[in-house]
Formats: structure tokens, sequence, C-alpha cells
């Protein structure tokens, strides 16, 4: 049977090309989202500074919700400090030592921040350089709360040696230190002795985690001992590649962010991929339709007739995907550039995605050829002949009513921005389009054979020629027609829907944003690790100044009921104080964000019915670091979409968010010169301030990043693979073609007649795309701008409509030329 | 420089003229790449109103002079010259409105555009011309060909014989100076094939249409005026009102079919 198809596959060059295009391009996607999902539950982090442990314990930092994947939880949650000691008596055992972080940077000569590592997390116990791989030491160990040794790449840059006098800005604060030792191992950071790195850090009878150093030679037993010892603590114990995520909770929590992504894009590209194959080995079947007939007459069974539409397209498939699955993994890396996760953590390569996406494209392909050729392996032999010579005759109503269901269905789901202001929202704008789209392409067949034959009727009888002919191929030939008008009608609404509902949300999101923050600075120091406490007093009481508020971020968890399920995500939240309304106004209805002392929240009013979450009530929520906490609902806020569901009190999340939570002040001033030359000045003399416009600098968040980079490969996917589909449609048409010459056609009326198809089609794939994008993209607008029209870039619908003509044209005009160039008499006898 | 005489000569074969041949070939040698001589200068000469019939084995060359005596393909030399044109001398659109006009086709595979009714399919070559349809003689047509219940259907809904039926009517329809046919019985079973032959060789009778058939069916050739025996590209004989019994002979003599 293979070999038969591989035969027959000979004559089908440009319908397998298009099969080829779709698979290739199907692989690439579909791994390249395996990899993100796979690299999300496992790419493991470096465990860098703390390689030299052979065991770490550090408290579970994820939160398990009931039947769901597991959740990271970025803040760093303590371990008793008693467990030091009671690690370090199991045998085996060389060291046990307690880490600490705290945030320290070490200023050079000049004063400015030396920028090597994170300093939010560079300072650290001198205990702790036993864990390193390898340590050398030029100096000695910090002998008292006046010395720090630093290591060899920070001491470089501060320009300073063992002995030297350096300033370091500790928590915020900046004091004199003795230089008295550099250490020679990378990553070490910036060391004090244990006691002040406790005190620093914050931390009494607690640590971030436990090291531990076995003897030589003894690190599987001490493993299994410190496991038994911890066995039911509800600590986790971790060894070689698991360690970097106990060393890195945050940059271990981002991961979860790639499992979310591949999820969100997952569906998006399944649905395009299955579109574009389907689409592609629909024209590849019907290219086989007549030897099928004959196949079916020379005696072939309709499940050997579907086994052989089956197998010549799986055997272009198979031929696609080594290419395609080793184009998946290198669109992965680049997707991996688009900054959504911290860069220290790797993707995971290994080839189950690709075994995966092998699998789905097999199949995907396989049922496809099945399905396109069940109608013409199951007529009767004789007519399956008499068939094979033009379509087959009526468009199928059923498949017809299918389409206008999923139409329908479609309009539904588009209705979903005005019920909910949120990514959500926006995703039923997106899943609208391509369910309209792929309904269009479905009830296509009738509705163009319908039109076509009301214009057929109406045309004027000294219509030209080609004209009557062009319309009487679309009303003859309205599955090709509506097929290929349908596959480009689905790129405009791909295209319109998915790029505008994106740029609406953030709009609107950005829009509430700025409305919501009358204070025009923000100051901070990120090169600093912790904005230093005096700057908040020094700002207010510079002249000009209306408001001054701190203003902090995390990760909070709020387990609710959304559809009669336990629901629960990660989700960004504000750390406010009670004054923050003087710089942000979040639209308050109801209570005031004066409020925000003790265990309240502040929670938009979208979520109020959803969650229970009235004025006075006590929601629960867990806390970044897992703390579950119950607080008092102080406000409720109406700019929701722009600053998240949630907002918590700085009481709350004091001591939940590390030695010293990494906050910038907002600052409102009258608007005067002086107010700004104050603040500029208050800048210019404290070392790493920086000020910056609020919001302003955050650019284009990376979700929507992504978002666009997908659009475009897709976009280029869709288009690959609707051209090569126009590309085959068109070629089979040589019969057709010779037999319009011999009747007495012109090459130029032949060209004519295409031209006036191809218009018909971009016409037909314009009018279909723009309709079915209208009622999503108006109630995107409605729901998330109050208008009936979306935001986004004025271009995008003339550049969607050249993309749809240049393509309808020109996957027409190029093979009708060639087709041209054979003598009509010739095209006949060739098979094709 | 030509010679005035050649000068004449061409000008005078250039004016389309209602009395002379139908269709004359002169010299018309084709070769394809590789050397292969398909057709080795034949001359010949088909008057208005008859009925030819060429045959051959197979690769004997019968359907490539069909195809350059239609004006379907160019000869490499030689001269086609149809109703008084040198279609041989002209390029692809020029040969293709000078086959509408003078020129109808009927081939084994009716080649009926699937996507037109049968009516449309008939005026097609018409309406491609630019031409009103003379709607008398398209009903006449039509009826005599025993279609008349059948013009809305789509080829596909026709059997083999009615399709080439309205691909007669369809070649008729322009009243072409001739018809050429090739196999047109090929796809048919033997009863609708004598039946499509005796169509065909009737409108030769009733309208006087010249009919140049190619075929390799001996009882399908003796029904015209005239046969053509080719073999190697050449005309090795030239038989009137031939038998099938005769056509048969030389076939067989040819070692062919």
């Amino acid at each position: 049977m293979l070999s038969l198809s591989i035969g027959m596959a000979r004559h089908r060059v440009a319908a397998l090309i298009a099969v080829f295009c779709a698979v290739l391009g199907g692989a690439a996607l579909v791994t390249a989202t395996g990899v993100l999902a796979e690299s999300g539950l496992r790419s493991h982090l470096p465990a860098g500074r703390l390689a030299g442990a052979d065991v770490l314990v550090s408290a579970d930092q994820t939160y398990h919700p009931p039947e769901d994947l597991p959740i990271g939880l970025p803040e760093r949650r303590p371990v008793p400090a008693e467990l030091v000691g009671r690690l370090g008596r199991l045998p085996g055992v060389a060291a046990a030592v307690g880490d600490v972080s705290f945030p320290a940077a070490v200023l050079d000569a000049g004063g400015t921040p030396v920028s090597v590592g994170h300093p939010r997390t560079a300072g650290h116990g001198w205990s702790s350089t036993r864990l390193l791989d390898r340590v050398e030491v030029d100096g000695q160990a910090p002998g008292g709360p006046g010395e720090v040794a630093l290591d060899e790449a920070t001491a470089a840059a501060a320009g300073v040696r063992p002995g030297d006098e350096v300033r370091v800005v500790v928590a915020g604060r900046t004091s004199a230190f003795r230089v008295a030792g550099v250490v020679r191992a990378p990553g070490a950071g910036i060391l004090v002795t244990d006691p002040t790195a406790a005190r620093l850090a914050g931390r009494d009878g607690t640590v971030d985690l436990v090291g531990v150093r076995a003897e030589p030679g003894a690190a599987g037993s001490v493993a299994a001992a410190v496991r038994a010892e911890l066995r039911d603590s509800g600590l986790v114990v971790a060894t070689g590649a698991d360690r970097g995520d106990a060393a890195e909770p945050g940059a271990a929590a981002d991961r979860s962010v790639l499992l979310v992504l591949a999820g969100s894009l997952a569906g998006v590209i399944l649905l395009v991929v299955g579109f574009a194959i389907a689409g592609a080995v629909a024209v590849s079947v019907a290219a086989q339709r007549r030897e099928l007939a004959l196949m079916r007459a020379v005696g072939a069974t309709p499940a050997q007739i579907r086994r052989l539409a089956a197998g010549q397209a799986t055997v272009a498939a198979i031929a696609a995907l080594p290419p395609g699955l080793g184009l998946g993994y290198l669109l992965a890396r680049q997707f991996r550039r688009l900054d959504v996760v911290p860069p220290e953590l790797p993707l995971t390569m290994s080839p189950l995605p690709a075994a995966a996406a092998a699998l789905l494209l097999v199949v995907a392909v396989q049922g496809a050829a099945r399905g396109a050729a069940w109608r013409a392996s199951r007529l009767p032999a004789t007519e399956a002949v008499a068939e094979s010579r033009t379509e087959s005759r009526t468009p199928s109503r059923a498949r017809a009513a299918v389409g206008l269901a999923l139409i329908v269905a479609a309009t539904v789901l588009a209705a979903a921005p005005l019920l909910l202001r949120s990514a959500f929202g926006v995703a039923g704008t997106q899943v609208a389009g391509m369910l309209g789209g792929i309904g269009l392409a479905l009830a296509g067949p009738l509705l163009a054979r319908w039109v076509a034959a009301v214009v057929a009727g109406r045309l004027p009888a000294r219509v030209a020629a080609p004209t009557w002919l062009a319309v009487a191929n679309v009303r003859g030939y309205s599955q090709r027609f509506a097929g290929n008008a349908g596959a480009l009608a689905m790129g405009v609404v791909f295209v319109l829907t998915y790029s505008l509902a994106q740029t609406t949300l953030l709009a609107a999101t950005s829009g509430e944003r700025q409305a919501g923050t009358p204070a025009q600075h923000s100051i901070d120091a990120p090169a600093l690790g912790a904005l230093p406490a005096d700057v908040l007093p020094a700002v207010r009481a510079l002249p000009g100044i209306r408001a001054a508020a701190p203003v902090g971020s995390t990760t909070v968890l709020w387990p609710h009921r959304e559809l009669g399920d336990e629901a629960v995500d990660a989700q960004e939240a504000l750390v406010l104080d009670p004054d923050a309304a003087g710089v942000l106004d979040l639209g308050v209805r109801d209570g005031s964000l004066a409020g925000l002392t003790g265990a309240t929240v502040a929670v938009a009013e979208d979520v109020v019915r959803s969650r229970g979450a009235a004025l006075g009530s006590s929601v629960r929520l867990i806390l970044g670091d897992g703390t579950p906490v119950d607080a008092r609902v102080a406000a409720v806020y109406g700019r929701g979409l722009g600053f998240g569901p949630v907002a918590i009190s700085a009481d709350l999340a004091a001591g939940h968010l590390g030695p010293a939570p990494d906050r910038s002040v907002l600052v409102r001033t009258d608007g005067s010169p002086e107010a700004d030359r104050g603040l500029n000045e208050l800048a210019a003399t404290r070392p790493g301030l920086a000020i910056s416009t609020p919001d302003g600098s955050a650019g284009v968040p990376p979700e929507l990043r992504i978002n666009l980079a997908i659009v475009v490969v897709l976009l280029g996917f869709l288009l690959l693979s609707i051209a090569t589909k126009l590309v085959a449609a068109t070629t089979q048409r040589r019969t057709e073609i010779a037999a319009l010459r011999l009747t007495g056609a012109t090459p130029r009326q032949i060209q004519a007649m295409t031209r006036r198809e191809a218009g018909l089609l971009a016409g037909a794939a314009l009018l279909g795309g723009l309709v079915l994008s209208a009622v999503p993209l108006i109630l995107v607008g409605i729901g998330f701008l109050d208008r009936p029209w979306p935001a986004g870039p004025v271009w995008l619908l003339p550049a969607a409509a050249v993309a749809v003509v240049v393509t309808a044209f020109a996957t027409t005009e190029l093979p009708v030329r060639r087709a041209l160039r054979i003598p009509p008499a010739a095209a006949l006898l060739s098979p094709q | 420089m030509p010679s005035p005489a050649r000068l004449l000569r061409r000008h005078v074969e250039h004016r389309p003229s209602p009395d002379g041949p139908a269709v004359v070939l002169e010299e018309v040698v084709k070769t394809y790449g590789g050397g292969v001589r398909a057709l080795d200068g034949v001359s010949l000469v088909v008057p208005r109103g008859s009925f030819l019939s060429v045959m051959g084995p197979s690769g004997s060359g019968k359907s490539t002079l069909m195809h350059c005596a239609a004006g379907l393909d160019t000869p490499t030399s030689g001269r086609v010259v149809i109703a008084g044109h040198q279609i041989s001398a002209e390029n692809e659109n020029r040969r293709t409105e000078l086959r509408r006009e003078h020129v109808g086709f009927v081939f084994q595979s009716y080649n009926l555009v699937p996507s037109l009714s049968v009516a449309d399919n008939i005026t097609l070559p018409l309406r491609l011309a630019g031409r009103q349809p003379d709607e008398a003689w398209v009903r006449t047509l039509v009826e005599r060909v025993g279609l008349t219940a059948r013009l809305g259907h789509r080829p596909a809904e026709l059997s083999g014989g009615q399709q080439q039926r309205a691909a007669l009517a369809r070649a008729l329809a322009p009243r072409p100076a001739v018809v050429f046919a090739d196999e047109p019985t090929g796809a048919l079973d033997l009863r609708t094939a004598r039946e499509v032959l005796g169509l065909l060789r009737d409108l030769v009778g009733e309208f006087g249409q010249t009919v140049v058939m190619v075929t390799h069916d001996p009882a399908a050739a003796a029904l015209a005026h005239r046969a053509l025996v080719m073999a190697d590209g050449q005309v090795v004989a030239t038989l009137d009102a031939p038998t099938a019994a005769d056509l048969a002979g030389r076939l067989v003599a040819l070692g062919g079919e």
C-alpha cells in the first residue's frame, strides 16, 4: 500500500508540498510549545553559589492546589535555625550551614553602586562560603561587625583589596567596612560575620535554607539520612539538579510562568495548526480524487481507499517531521529570548516534546486524510469515477449546519469581554475569532454556491466571457472556492481579533493605570537591592511635594470558586500603606485605602461578588511565601484591570517579603519646577537612587510581547500554508484550463478569468473575515474601552487586506501562467 | 527578399475564402526533443464538406498530425492553412482566436467544463469569441443531438454518450470550417459509440460539416469519405470510400492493432 501511495504521490507534488509545509510549521510550533511546557514543569536552575552543598534543605516553596499543578511561591519562607545543629550531627556530614541572604551593594570610590549579581540577595554570612564549590581567600574572614569579605568580581569592580576601606549599602543603610578578605569564587557575594548577617537579614532563629556538605563519598548516605531526619517536617530536601530551585525560589516560581504561557499558547496554536493541516490534506486528497475513484473501480475497499489517501499525506508529513521538530527547538529558544522568565532559568531540551508533536501531527494528518477521503471511499465505484471529474455535487448541509452553529457559538463567546474585564475576557474574543473562522470554512461551500447562484442569475447577458466563467466557477467549484476563501478569511479574522484584542486589553490596562496614578515620579534603587529607609522622609521634606508613599508588589494566591471548581492562580498584588491614596487613585468605591492597616486588603469590585469579598468581610489569601492569612476587606476599588484584583496592606505583607521589601516611593508634586529640582538633587546626592515615571518605563509587558510574537509566527505559518494550498488548488486546474482553451479560450481570457476569480476570492475572504471579526472586536471595544471599536494599530486592517489580495493573486497567477505554458492538448494527456 | 510569385501566393492563400479547402497541410514536419520525427513531411488537403478519417497504429503520428492540423501545436517546418488562414505562423493567442472561429473539437474525454450547464457548455465557444449565439441554429443542434431535455444539467449528471453528444453540439455551434475528432468514441461502449458515430456522419451529410477524425477503430474510420493510413510520421496510404475490412487489413500489414 505504501509503495502505491508513493507512486501516486509523484504526480501530486504541489498538493504534497502544501501538506509538507503545514506539517513542517505545525511540528515546529507544537514542539516549541511543548519545550516551553516541559521547561515550565521540570527545568532546573543552576545551583550557582550553593553548588558545593550536597544537600539543600529549604521550606516547600510551592503551593499545592487541590487537583491542579503546584504553583511556585516567589517569596522565601525561612526554616528554623536549630536544623543546622541537628543536621550537622548526622553521620557523614562534613558541615551543615545555615544560609541567609540580604540586600547589599558595594559602592565604588565615586559612590556609585557596583553591579555584580543580584543586589537583593548579594549579602551572606561568612559560613555560607563553606557551601561554595572551591574557596580560596586572599586575606582572611571578616572578624567583627565592621569587616566584610567580597568576591573577586565585586572587589575588582569596586577597586578594593584586603585591608582597604569600602562603603557598603546593606539593607538600605550605608556604612563603612574594612575589607578583610577577597574570596576567589564567582557569585560568593558580600560576606559579613554570621551574627551580623543574621541581624541584617532580620532573622531571629531562622535561616533561608540549610546547606549540607557530606564527607567525601558519603553524599548518597547523607541525603538519605537528611531525608529520614526530616520526614513529615514539610521541608524540602534537594540534591543534584533540584538544588537550584532551593537556591532561587523567585526564579523557580517564574518557571511556572512558562507553563502558563505554554498553556495559553497551546489553544490557539493547536487550532491554527489543525486548520492548516486539514486544509492542506483536503487539497492533497482532492488531487488524488480521480485515482482513488479508479482504485475503487478496480476493487479497492472503502477502508483501503482511506488508507491509501492517508498514506500519501502521511509520507509527506513524515518527510516534514524531522526538520519541523528541529525547527521547534530553535523556535522555543527564540521565544525564550523574549524575557518572560529570568535569564538563569534554562530550557529543558528533551526529546519528549518532539515525540509528542510527531505523534499528534501524524494522528492529525491521518484523521484529516481519512475524513477528506470518506465520501469518495463510500461512493459506489462507478459513481466515484463519474464524480471524480468534478466536485461532489452538493455541499453537505450537515457541514454547513455545523459551521453556522460554530459561528453562533463564536458570537456568544465574543460577549465574554462584556462580563469579564480581564485577560480571560480577551481570550473569549480570540477564541471567538478562531471558532468563527472555522465555522465560515465549514459553512462556506453552501454559502458560496448560494451567493454565486444569485450573482450568476443577475449578471447582465452581455457580460464578458471571463467574468461569466469566473462566477460559474465559483458556483460550480463552491467547495474549492469556499475552502480557499475560508482559509484566507480565517487569516484575516485571526490577525484582527487576536492582535486587536491584545492591544485593546493593553490600552485599557495602561489607560486605567495611568488614570489611577496621579503621582508623577517613582523613586527606587534597583542597584542597591532595597530602597534606603530614609528616602521617604527626605522626599516628604522637599518643597512642593503633595504626597509620597511607598508602594511595593508581591505575589498572592487567592483560592476561590470559579464555575463551581476550586480555582487559584498566582497574582501580582500591590503592597500599600494607608497613605497610598495620595499617590494612587484606584477608583475606590467603598471604604478607604486609609483603612489598610493590620491584616487588611483592598479588592477590585469585579471580584466582590464572585469571591464573596464585600467591604468588611474576611477573605483568605495565601501570601507569596505560602503563609495563609485571613484579611478584612478595607476598601473596594474600581480599577481592577489596571491594578489587579487585590492589594494588600504593608502590615499584612511585613515579614513575608524577605529581609527588606523591594518597594518604590511614588511621589506626587504640585507640578512646580522647584519640586522636580528638589527630587533630582536628592537623587544626585544619594547613591543608587533612580527616578522614573510610574509605569512609563514598564514598556510592553512580556505576555503581550510573546502574544505578538506568536501572532507573527502563526501568521507566517498561516500565510505559507494558505499559499501552498492555493497554489496546489490552482495547479489542479490544469485539465480544466486545458479544456477551456480547447473550447476556444485564449490564454488572455483564461488569465482574465482566473484574475477575476482571485478578485472574488480576495473579496469574499475580506468580507467574510471582516464580518466575522466585527462582532468580537466591537464587543471587546465596548467591554474594555466603552466604545464600539478596539484599540490598536490602524494599519493592521489595510495590511491584512493587502496580504489577502496579494496572496490570492500571486497564488493564482503563477500556477496559471505555468499551466498556460503547456500546450492544451498535452495538458489533457498528462494526469494533471 | 521573397520573390514576387511567393508574395502573391501568400497573399492569395491568406485571404479567407469560403470555397477553398477547409484545411491544407504543406510538407509539415514535427520534431520533438531528442530528434524524434513525429511528422515527416505530411501534405494534405481536406475539401469542404468532406469527412476524413486518419488511422494508424500507436506512435504513427496521427495525434500529432491532428494537433498540428488543428492549430493546437505548431509544426517544426511546413505550413498549415485553415479556412485560408496560415495558423502555423501565429502566436498562441491568435491561434486560439483562429481555432475558436474555424475549428471545433471533440475529444475522447469529452472535455466539457464541469462547472457549466450543458447549454452553457454548448454556447461557450461563441461567448468566448464575443459572438451572440444563433439561437435557431443552437436549438436545431441541441434537438439533433437529442439533449433538449438535458440543457440545464451539469456534465457530471450525464451519461458518457450524452456528454459526447453535448461535446458534438459544442463543436458545431460556431459553424466551424472543420471539426477535429480525436478518438471520439474511445471512452464509450460499442452501442453508444455506434450511435455517436452515426450522428457525426449524419451531421456531415445534413449540414455539410467538414470533419477530420483520428481513430484506430477500422469500423469507425470506414464511415468517412476518405481514410488516411499513417505509419512512422508519414501517410502511407489514402483510401477513398474505405471499408472496415480494407482498413483492418492495412493496419495488420503495418503490424499495428
